[in-house]
């Protein structure tokens, strides 16, 4: 398996880039629903940490992410795929790439309106990208609680397409993007 | 003070008695009785009300947290010919406490934390100033915090504003010496234990 895509599969780099973003993402749910089940306390600040650290982190693999896709080719669908199809999978496709940074970028926000600055693992701060300001806090929030929900329900869409290619058209979309699938 | 009149006394003995060729200096002048009062020039000085920040700031989680308290007092007795002589009290409130975030303002100010409503000041109290090696000037007193009275030295920036004076510094301090963090926040691992504290005070004489 070559590092860089072809026109028929996905190099390892998209792959491992793909798979480890989905595993971060469902990580951050869990990390995320425990925080704001939780009052402020020792418990509450380290999950936060965590939460902080593990999206800073997407938002640095979305960018690598970004521009390996944009400096490779991408695998065509395979030829029986109907128009509307085609139009679905850009939309989505182009929706989860904007999450990816979209909802780091307002977590990042929150932190810096809630005056809770960011640090990446405890190994160096980032800076504040607001001011301190309660009502942005509050708009952000919600915000990153509705593009979350979004993203569930693209990432399903995205899943059901997946799904359909294997079962139904019984192509390699889904199987060339397994970790170690793929067509010869 | 008294140092400065001694050495001034000294120069003048020596002075005349190289000039009239006679025996040496006495060896403890006069004027060194510390009976005898300052030359008038210590002046005391208040925070002008609503003047002056005193702010905090500590890691929490590898990220550094600050606040500020909105409500202290500064009274400042100086005179730059005998600055040993000065002397320094600041009173802060502590439910003043201010981070732009109501929880953490909340948790701060809880029993755990600065518990406010035990104890609602704090204060720091220094009778004497002294010269550091390195030319800066600091206050040496004890800081009394949620019970704790603890002693420590405190840099002084004082920078003329005509009359007046502008005083700054900063100063590092353990929270926990002070008990500031008790059952879970005794853990420095997600909450530092060092604070760093500045302050910019424009105080004015009291006439």
């Amino acid at each position: 398996m070559s590092v860089r895509n072809s026109t028929r599969s996905w190099g390892s780099l998209s792959k491992a880039l793909h798979w480890i973003i989905v595993l971060l993402i469902i990580n951050q749910w869990v990390i995320g629903m425990r925080a704001d089940s939780l009052p402020l306390g020792m418990a509450k600040l380290q999950a936060l940490a965590w939460h902080k650290s593990f999206g800073i982190t997407i938002l640095g693999l979305a960018v690598v992410r970004l521009v390996w896709r944009l400096m490779n080719p991408v695998p065509d669908l395979s030829a029986e795929t109907k128009p509307w199809e085609r139009v679905l999978a850009k939309i989505s496709h182009l929706l989860l790439y904007a999450l990816i940074f979209a909802l780091p970028l307002t977590g990042w926000i929150m932190s810096s309106a809630k005056n809770f600055p960011v640090s990446w693992f405890r190994l160096f701060q980032l800076p504040d990208l607001v001011a301190p300001n309660e009502a942005l806090f509050q708009q952000m929030r919600s915000l990153h609680h509705s593009l979350f929900a979004l993203l569930v329900v693209v990432a399903a869409l995205h899943v059901a397409g997946a799904l359909k290619h294997h079962f139904i058209d019984r192509n390699d979309v889904l199987r060339r993007m397994l970790p170690f699938g793929g067509v010869e | 003070m008294t140092n400065y009149v001694a050495l001034l006394t000294a120069f003048a003995a020596l002075f005349a008695g190289a000039s009239s060729g006679a025996e040496p200096p006495a060896s403890k002048p006069a004027a060194a009785d510390p009976a005898s009062p300052p030359a008038g020039s210590a002046a005391r000085f208040t925070q002008a009300p609503g003047t002056g920040s005193l702010s905090f700031s500590f890691m929490q989680a590898g990220a550094e947290n600050k606040g500020s308290f909105r409500q202290f007092a500064t009274e400042l007795v100086y005179d730059p010919k005998n600055p040993a002589a000065g002397s320094l009290k600041v009173t802060v409130q502590t439910a003043s406490l201010e981070t732009q975030d109501k929880d953490r303002n909340d948790t701060l100010a809880g029993a755990d934390l600065f518990d406010v409503k035990k104890y609602p000041t704090a204060q720091y109290v220094a009778n004497s100033f002294a010269k550091r090696a390195d030319g800066q000037l600091e206050a040496i007193g004890k800081l009394t915090l949620r019970g704790v009275t603890k002693d420590l030295r405190v840099p002084l920036n004082l920078r003329p504003a005509g009359n007046d004076y502008e005083l700054s510094g900063e100063v590092a301090l353990r929270r926990l010496d002070f008990g500031v963090g008790q059952g879970e926040w005794q853990s420095t691992e997600w909450v530092g234990n060092d604070v760093k504290l500045q302050y910019k005070v424009p105080v004015v004489r009291v006439r």
